[in-house]
């Protein structure tokens, strides 16, 4: 019990301040994007609108926070790209995710820094955020496309939406309630070497080794 | 509905309005109206298009040195500030040269397909007497309605609202025909109920046919319901020769967006919330040490 105490005392640098800040600049952003596409997106939804600066303002910024969006996408790209692919324990995380969801890690093969939902959420950004940028370029200047096109991007624009805030939905849970700790890491950079032991034994292992 | 205010117990009834529920039918009676466009008697004066922009208060550029050329009209196409133009092209038949002179226009669909792709409540709406119009009020500017079109009509100005013909509503309210109509020097444009124009159509289409345009047909495409504009086209297999889609209907894409993706994307997204909601109070957060402590 003791070691217990004593690990959760100890911090561990998890996200380094580049991390945070690429994290925030995509994820402030799509916030917006989330509930004005969302006004847009759907009718019930389109009293979301006033709140957000008025209909046609939250339209137009709309576009432009996508192009943030898009930008800190791809700086999370260039960072973890290498870090997010699946290896063959990723795959038997995932087919088992169900002892995750009832919180039995323990029976999950040991995850690295990042488990396999972790890298799955961040290919379905990088995915679904390069399916936003080419298809919201066409939805911005339809004039300029053929109309086939036009249609088209709006639906997969609509479809990317559906995935990705299901994505969404799901992150914030685990980053806020879900997961206790892993916010303060996104802010702070931090985590304690309980949390680290716990979620990611063998990146735990990595850290010690140094 | 609660946000439409345009037209509530007062003037015309309200057949459909975008993005909100359909207003009740049974309310208000209004006869269909439609402008029959006569091709075969039309020898392409543009009165209707000076008219036209006469009665909107528009000032279409003239396109003149520029350096640009479109034959007999006056410019590429429809524009925010050109309701309505006059369309000339050649083709080569086997009876000879034929000049297609077509008025184009939004065509006032019975299903607007606009209407249905149009997100905004009350933004774009259709008069129990089926002409539609636009709210620029109730308008975010996201420009869906061009994709919703089939006849790509609507134009937009320097910010985002669209523009078309409103069948010149005003004029038509107060029981004058449409400016176009008026100034029709050949009695080429006919407006009345659809009903009169469609055996007015009828009637002009057999003496067509005994002139010798068999193919000669009225263009009214059941795609979109009907339209609120018919022409009566002399050579009417090829509706293309006139710059007419021979098929109209609201793209397929449009109609999956609007339909089947809303309902999956509500089922995933709430669903996605709920899955969430669930974990938490069947199994709780995920915490450290636990493992740890039933080891210990």
């Amino acid at each position: 019990m003791e070691d217990v105490r004593n690990l959760e005392e100890v911090e561990i640098e998890r996200f380094s301040a580049f991390d945070r800040f690429v994290h925030w600049l995509t994820a402030i952003p799509f916030v917006y994007l989330f509930l004005s596409g969302l006004g847009m997106y759907s009718p019930k939804f389109a009293w979301l609108l006033p709140f957000l600066g008025g209909k046609e303002f939250s339209a137009w910024l709309h576009k432009w926070a996508g192009v943030v969006f898009a930008v800190g996408v791809f700086l999370m790209f260039l960072r973890w790209a290498r870090d997010f692919v699946l290896d063959s324990d990723d795959m038997k995380w995932l087919s088992n995710v169900k002892h995750y969801i009832k919180g039995e890690e323990e029976k999950l093969p040991e995850a690295g820094k990042y488990n396999a939902g972790q890298k799955l959420f961040g290919w379905i950004v990088f995915l679904g955020g390069a399916l936003f940028l080419i298809t919201g370029i066409v939805m911005w200047f339809p004039e300029s496309f053929p109309a086939n096109i036009v249609r088209l991007s709006i639906l997969l624009h609509e479809i990317a939406f559906i995935v990705v805030g299901a994505g969404f939905i799901v992150h914030v849970y685990m980053g806020t309630v879900g997961v206790p700790g892993s916010l303060s890491s996104m802010i702070t950079g931090k985590v304690s070497a309980l949390w680290a032991m716990s979620h990611h034994p063998k990146w735990f292992r990595e850290v010690m080794r140094r | 509905m609660a946000t439409v205010t345009t037209e509530g117990t007062v003037g015309l009834g309200l057949r459909r309005v975008s993005a909100s529920k359909s207003p009740d039918q049974s309310i208000k009676q209004a006869d269909q109206l439609a402008i029959l466009v006569d091709i075969s008697s039309c020898i392409g004066c543009k009165a209707c298009e000076a008219g036209c922009s006469q009665w909107h208060d528009l000032k279409p550029s003239l396109n003149v040195g520029q350096g640009m050329f479109f034959g007999y009209q006056s410019g590429p196409g429809l524009a925010p500030n050109l309701f309505m133009y006059m369309r000339f092209q050649e083709h080569e038949t086997p009876n000879g040269l034929v000049w297609a002179i077509t008025k184009y226009q939004c065509m006032h669909c019975a299903d607007p397909g606009c209407l249905k792709a149009c997100p905004s409540p009350g933004a774009i709406i259709q008069y129990a007497n089926g002409i539609v119009d636009f709210d620029h009020s109730k308008c975010i500017g996201c420009k869906f309605c061009l994709s919703g079109c089939p006849f790509d009509v609507p134009r937009y100005d320097a910010n985002n609202k669209p523009w078309k013909c409103n069948f010149c509503i005003d004029r038509v309210s107060a029981g004058l025909e449409p400016m176009c109509v008026k100034t029709c020097p050949t009695n080429a444009l006919h407006f009345g109920t659809k009903e009169e124009m469609l055996i007015r159509a009828n009637k002009l289409l057999q003496g067509l046919k005994k002139r010798g345009f068999e193919k000669a047909s009225i263009y009214d495409p059941p795609g979109v319901g009907g339209t609120g504009y018919i022409y009566l086209l002399p050579h009417g297999d090829k509706p293309e020769m006139y710059g007419l889609p021979k098929e109209a209907s609201i793209s397929p894409l449009v109609s999956l967006w609007k339909g089947p993706v809303k309902l999956i994307g509500s089922i995933v997204l709430w669903g996605t919330l709920l899955g969430a909601f669930l974990q938490l109070i069947l199994f709780g957060p995920i915490k450290v040490g636990k493992k740890h402590k039933k080891e210990g």
